[in-house]
């Protein structure tokens, strides 16, 4: 096939990948947490023999992925009036326990299990600086100071129940994506000293409706374009193909 | 062409999310009604290269992976059971619950059902039942000839009986509490049933520490904050739109592949 046709298809395929990433961030708009992600690109460079009329080296770049990116930046802080809601402000992940191990989220929406248990929506159980964190019904409304500590008013007094660590990595950005908001990494976590919860908040997805729409329809008129250079390379094989097919012998 | 389906799983999120604060909305005014939010996950990712992996045999990694995801869905409607705002209606059998813990009534089958909605009623024979004709546990009979009742705040009831100046103690409210009321399972008509997820009943006088007390007169109205809602129903309204927008830029690129080479 023609090298140009390849290229294109190359170009096509990034697109595709393009937007199946753009769909994801919009999709999860509304995920507590969600980190956009924005798919990267680089040339691939082959160097190609040059035909007889043409001089020095020929070199063809197609396209190829480099990698999908997360930015890291904060989501907006949204109140939710639910006593068990966390915001993380800062840097960090609460460590929750999953029968796959230890995972890690930024979606601070918890509740209590039937045990008492602070869990995650799945069930799994979030991580204090003593395991696993259990609040009785004795306890009543618990407050969360920005520290993470968790506390209650127990027969008149304040009474420490757990603290909630938010713990920190040294390269956030290479944490894998579970699903489920959760991220799994074979890096040493460390607590967090800077980073502070904010209770009865959940983080907002960082995914900015205009940036997305307008990354789409870049996205659409790159596929566009490509599809128009492919139509017109074809079109040119074909008119080569009648005209060199209606020599005469 | 993953896109299609991707945004087809956040415009279904967003349906969810209405349809949730339609529900709100609708149970305003509703009694006791505590105010539900949906929650939202990232569905698996597909790698495609994972973070970290090496990129030369000189000890070089590559910085981010290549992760596709594959959109979203539901993890959880889950209720937010704050405190509502409690409405004077001096009606004497309206008992509202301030602080944590639910009535327990005796459904038709006679399990036991929970509620916060105390809006109660008398049944021919004086007993105290809801407003469906259940009778509110542990059973609490008001004598025929009563002039009024009383209840306090630790749930006692108080019946002052005509020819009688002292009032006599005729019932105690009981509340039950759970160690996680959220796991309750909601089953209209205000009420709700245990679960694996909420743990057992316990049950306790009102006042008594870590239940909440009662107050004769008034009714807790629904903790659905009207601003919230509209907020959240423009928020999800956008949302569903943008995924709408992402359908059809997706069959746009779709179409064009399927006139490639066509002229």
């Amino acid at each position: 096939m023609d090298n140009s046709l390849l290229v294109s298809l190359s170009q096509q395929l990034a697109a595709y990948r393009s937007m199946d990433v753009i769909a994801n961030n919009i999709a999860n708009a509304s995920t507590p947490g969600f980190k956009r992600e924005s798919a990267k690109f680089e040339e691939y460079v082959t160097h190609v023999r040059p035909s007889e009329t043409q001089t020095g080296p020929q070199a063809l770049s197609f396209v190829k992925d480099a990698g999908v990116v997360r930015d890291l930046a904060q989501g907006e802080l949204n109140s939710t009036g639910a006593t068990l809601d966390f915001a993380i402000n800062g840097k960090g992940f609460f460590a929750v326990q999953t029968p796959a191990g230890m995972r890690y989220t930024r979606d601070g929406h918890f509740s209590l299990n039937q045990d008492g248990q602070l869990v995650t929506s799945d069930g799994y159980a979030v991580q204090g600086d003593g395991g696993a964190i259990t609040i009785t019904p004795d306890d009543g409304n618990v407050s969360v100071g920005p520290d993470g500590t968790i506390s209650s008013i127990l027969n008149g007094a304040s009474n420490q129940i757990a603290k909630l660590q938010v713990m920190t990595f040294p390269n956030e950005r290479a944490m894998t994506k579970q699903g489920a908001n959760l991220y799994s990494t074979t890096q040493a976590a460390t607590p967090s000293t800077e980073s502070t919860v904010a209770q009865r908040m959940l983080e907002g997805s960082n995914v900015k409706p205009v940036i997305e729409i307008a990354h789409m329809v870049e996205v659409m008129r790159a596929y566009e374009m490509t599809a128009t250079m492919t139509n017109s390379q074809e079109q040119l094989m074909r008119q080569a193909i009648d005209k060199l097919g209606s020599m005469p012998n | 062409m993953r896109a299609l389906s991707i945004a087809s799983t956040g415009m279904a999120a967003q349906q969810t999310n209405v349809e949730t604060i339609a529900n709100n909305l609708a149970n305003m005014n509703t009694t006791g009604f505590k105010q539900q939010r949906a929650e939202f996950q990232d569905l698996l990712y597909q790698n495609i290269q994972t973070p970290g992996a090496q990129t030369s045999d000189q000890g070089t990694f590559a910085p981010n992976g290549i992760q596709i995801g594959a959109g979203v869905r539901t993890a959880a409607i889950y209720r937010i059971t704050t405190q509502g705002d409690l409405q004077s209606t001096s009606n004497p059998y309206d008992v509202a619950i301030q602080g944590s813990g639910y009535f327990r009534i005796q459904q038709a089958d006679g399990t036991d059902a929970y509620t916060r909605s105390g809006n109660f009623s008398l049944s021919p024979e004086g007993q105290l039942i809801t407003q469906d004709g259940l009778v509110v546990q542990p059973g609490i009979a008001i004598p025929q000839n009563t002039l009024s009742v009383q209840i306090n705040a630790q749930g006692q009831v108080n019946a002052t009986v005509a020819g009688n100046n002292t009032p006599q103690t005729v019932g105690q409210l009981e509340l039950t509490r759970f160690p996680n009321e959220a796991g309750l399972n909601a089953i209209g008509s205000n009420l709700y049933l245990e679960t694996p997820a909420s743990g057992s009943p316990q049950a306790g006088v009102p006042g008594s520490t870590g239940y909440g007390t009662v107050q004769q007169g008034y009714l807790e109205t629904s903790n659905v904050n009207s601003v919230d809602e509209i907020t959240a129903l423009i928020t999800a309204q956008r949302a569903y739109e943008m995924n709408s927008k992402v359908i059809s830029a997706a069959d746009q690129m779709l179409q064009q592949t399927a006139r490639l080479g066509g002229q």
